[in-house]
């Protein structure tokens, strides 16, 4: 008998649920009666939703133990909050204590969703640095498998988080990028991307063109069944590594992308698919210290490593160098300014292409280096204005660069090295999520030049549709919408906030005291856990910072078969 | 946003709780609970203030029609009377056994 198709990307979050697992297993964690809704968005005067717009459930597909996460996009753009993203970082957390006992338990994740949800800005960053830490655990048992089918695609932290996953499917429909086509145009100009053309943004992001240079795993038409049967056997063991292990071969590709070209959806896919051109498309510009803009992350990288030779000498807007912390060597990274970048959009210090996949080299160098040895502190200089907002960047696939940058520190801590973040300047967005937020702690400067957020002020003002007095007026009320580093400290995701330290030009008293403090989290942290498990015990996370996230997770294990 | 509340009598019994909808761009969140009073109390949280007479009139016919014995909230995102209708209609098939469609 003929079967209609079931289109997956017409049904809503539950709906999708409801039709890929087999009938009867459904066991949903947290369902609506529950009402565990955002504590964040009445204060605001915007309606929660009982489920915060994420639906978690057990169940099987095929008859394999599943735990199949769903993202509402019709609720709040599919953003990011601090509930639904507890539900789903708990979730993946609870997988893996199964999957580590023994007790397999597939993660299936349908990605639905704008990012982090500006509304309660901080709360999505600091879940979807949970999830990522998650899901790179949980790599080693089993794979992670995500789906996108369309509507709203997978966008910003979160499609950092889709390249964690071990597989991906998507449909035509589907969309997979960093940033959004309508806050490119907003931060970069029309001339940099144009919103309203249909057939850019498809062959930019969309799902034919992702698959087509290997950015995701199987182009399925929207149909349940043949994506139940993509999930399937995507569920078999495999010997690839995920992408965003891949460092060598994508950086050498990007290092062989001409940036000054025009690059079309056909050509990108043509040097992507023959891995690069063979050779670098740029040089360097020969470095004269005259020329290098001074920033905070130069500042501290120099005050902090004696102002080494950085050993990233063809991307001179990563800084590497191993220097003494106490009594041992520690590797210190630093994102700077490169007035001469290839890529004109990641000249102050943004993290972009080269950005991503270098660090990931760099950390991995360390991790590999140490192997059977003492894992050395690896400490990450928190200096960044945004993520890099271009055309190039999304054909190129920004997210798995960022993605590869996330693996890498999250494999780092969870093979021991002990991973500080130390914020002297901005920390923003999917910069911060990429170079930073992966640390076993993070340390910030108590100064009026040290941020933290989602996204700008200007855009995020834009994207919500209020005005700059607007928005400030919300964060009297929402703490993790502020961008001042006090804010933030209340929610508990900082171990320490170092006072009385001239961020712009330290005395050498002022580095010494930073330096002490770096050794003695070091040990703080050999003695603790390699997890992110202190940013929910910390007194300010229990004290109320973390307080809906710390109660999701406990229903949650309270809920789980 | 505005938070409304309203009260019909009701005799019918329901047997199952019901959850439809999405609080997306005119739709609404309708989460329906038995109840063992003999009316139909319903809460209703809503984005677009000021159409206080207009839930009453809506949920006054709906009542009148379907006189379920119940407890209802609603988390309305700008939904017009229709759709309003079509989902409290849909939350009672699924509390009487029925699949949505």
């Amino acid at each position: 008998m003929n079967q209609l198709k079931l289109s997956l990307a017409e049904l809503n979050a539950r709906e999708r649920v409801q039709a890929l697992l087999d009938e009867g297993t459904l066991h949903e964690l947290l369902d609506p009666f529950q009402r565990m809704k955002s504590p964040h968005l009445e204060p605001q005067g915007i309606i929660p939703q009982n489920d915060d717009g994420v639906v978690i459930a057990q169940g099987e597909i095929d008859g394999k133990r599943t735990l199949v996460i769903s993202i509402e996009g019709a609720f709040q753009g599919g953003g990011i909050g601090e509930v639904s993203g507890s539900k789903i970082a708990g979730a993946l957390e609870l997988a893996i204590k199964d999957n580590q006992e023994g007790h397999t338990i597939y993660p299936i994740i349908l990605f639905d969703t704008g990012g982090v949800r500006l509304q309660e800005a901080n709360y999505g960053l600091m879940s979807i640095a949970e999830i990522g830490s998650a899901i790179v655990e949980l790599r080693d048992s089993v794979p992670v498998i995500g789906v996108i089918p369309g509507k709203v695609g997978c966008f910003g932290g979160m499609s950092i988080t889709a390249g964690l996953c071990s597989k991906l499917i998507m449909t035509r429909e589907g969309r997979l990028g960093l940033n959004g086509p309508e806050v490119i145009e907003q931060e970069a100009g029309l001339e940099e991307f144009d919103s309203t053309d249909r057939p850019l943004i498809w062959g930019t992001i969309g799902g034919e063109q992702r698959v087509a240079t290997g950015f995701a795993d199987m182009l399925a038409d929207d149909d349940v069944e043949i994506i139940k049967e993509g999930i399937v056997s995507f569920m078999q063991p495999t010997e690839d590594e995920p992408r965003s292990a891949q460092v060598e071969k994508y950086l050498s590709l990007i290092k062989s992308v001409d940036p000054t070209a025009e690059w079309s959806p056909a050509s990108a896919r043509e040097i992507i698919n023959q891995q690069g051109s063979g050779s670098p498309a740029f040089e360097p510009a020969p470095s004269t210290s005259k020329e290098e803009k001074q920033s905070r992350g130069r500042t501290w990288f120099q005050a902090l490593t004696g102002d080494p030779h950085s050993l990233s000498e063809d991307v001179r807007s990563v800084l590497c160098a191993d220097a003494k912390l106490g009594d041992e060597t520690a590797r210190f990274l630093s994102i700077v300014p490169d007035v001469h970048h290839g890529f004109p959009r990641v000249r102050h210090g943004e993290v972009g292409l080269l950005e991503g996949w270098s660090i990931a080299r760099y950390v991995r160098e360390s991790m590999e280096a140490d192997q059977g040895g003492t894992p050395r502190p690896i400490v990450a200089i928190i200096d960044v204005p945004s993520q890099a907002y271009g055309h190039k960047e999304e054909l190129f696939a920004i997210h798995q660069a960022c993605a590869a940058a996330v693996n890498a520190y999250a494999s780092a801590r969870l093979n021991g090295h002990p991973v500080i973040a130390l914020i002297v300047g901005n920390a923003i967005s999917g910069a911060f999520l990429s170079h930073g937020f992966q640390a076993n702690r993070i340390l910030a400067l108590d100064d009026v030049g040290v941020n933290v957020h989602a996204m700008s002020k200007q855009s995020a003002a834009r994207v919500t549709r209020r005005t700059i007095e607007e928005l400030e007026e919300a964060t009297n009320k929402v703490p993790a919408m502020a961008y001042d580093i006090n804010s933030f400290n209340s929610l508990g995701v900082l171990s320490s906030l170092i006072s009385g330290i001239d961020a712009d030009s330290p005395s050498q008293e002022e580095v010494e005291a930073v330096r002490k403090k770096l050794v003695e989290t070091v040990e703080n942290i050999r003695e603790g856990g390699p997890d992110l498990k202190n940013r929910l015990t910390s007194e300010n996370a229990v004290n109320g910072g973390r307080k809906a996230s710390i109660k999701v997770r406990k229903k949650l294990a309270e809920q789980w078969k | 946003m505005e938070t409304l509340h309203f009260e019909y009598d009701a005799k019918e019994e329901c047997h199952k709780r019901a959850h439809v909808g999405v609080v997306a761009s005119g739709d609404l969140e309708v989460l329906l609970e038995p109840s063992s009073d003999q009316k139909a109390s319903v809460t209703i949280r809503t984005g677009s203030d000021g159409f206080g007479d207009t839930w009453d009139k809506v949920l006054e016919r709906f009542f009148a029609s379907h006189p379920v014995a119940a407890n209802i909230e609603i988390n309305d995102f700008g939904a017009t009377p229709g759709v309003v209708s079509i989902r409290l209609a849909q939350a009672l098939e699924v509390s009487r056994n029925h699949e949505p469609a």
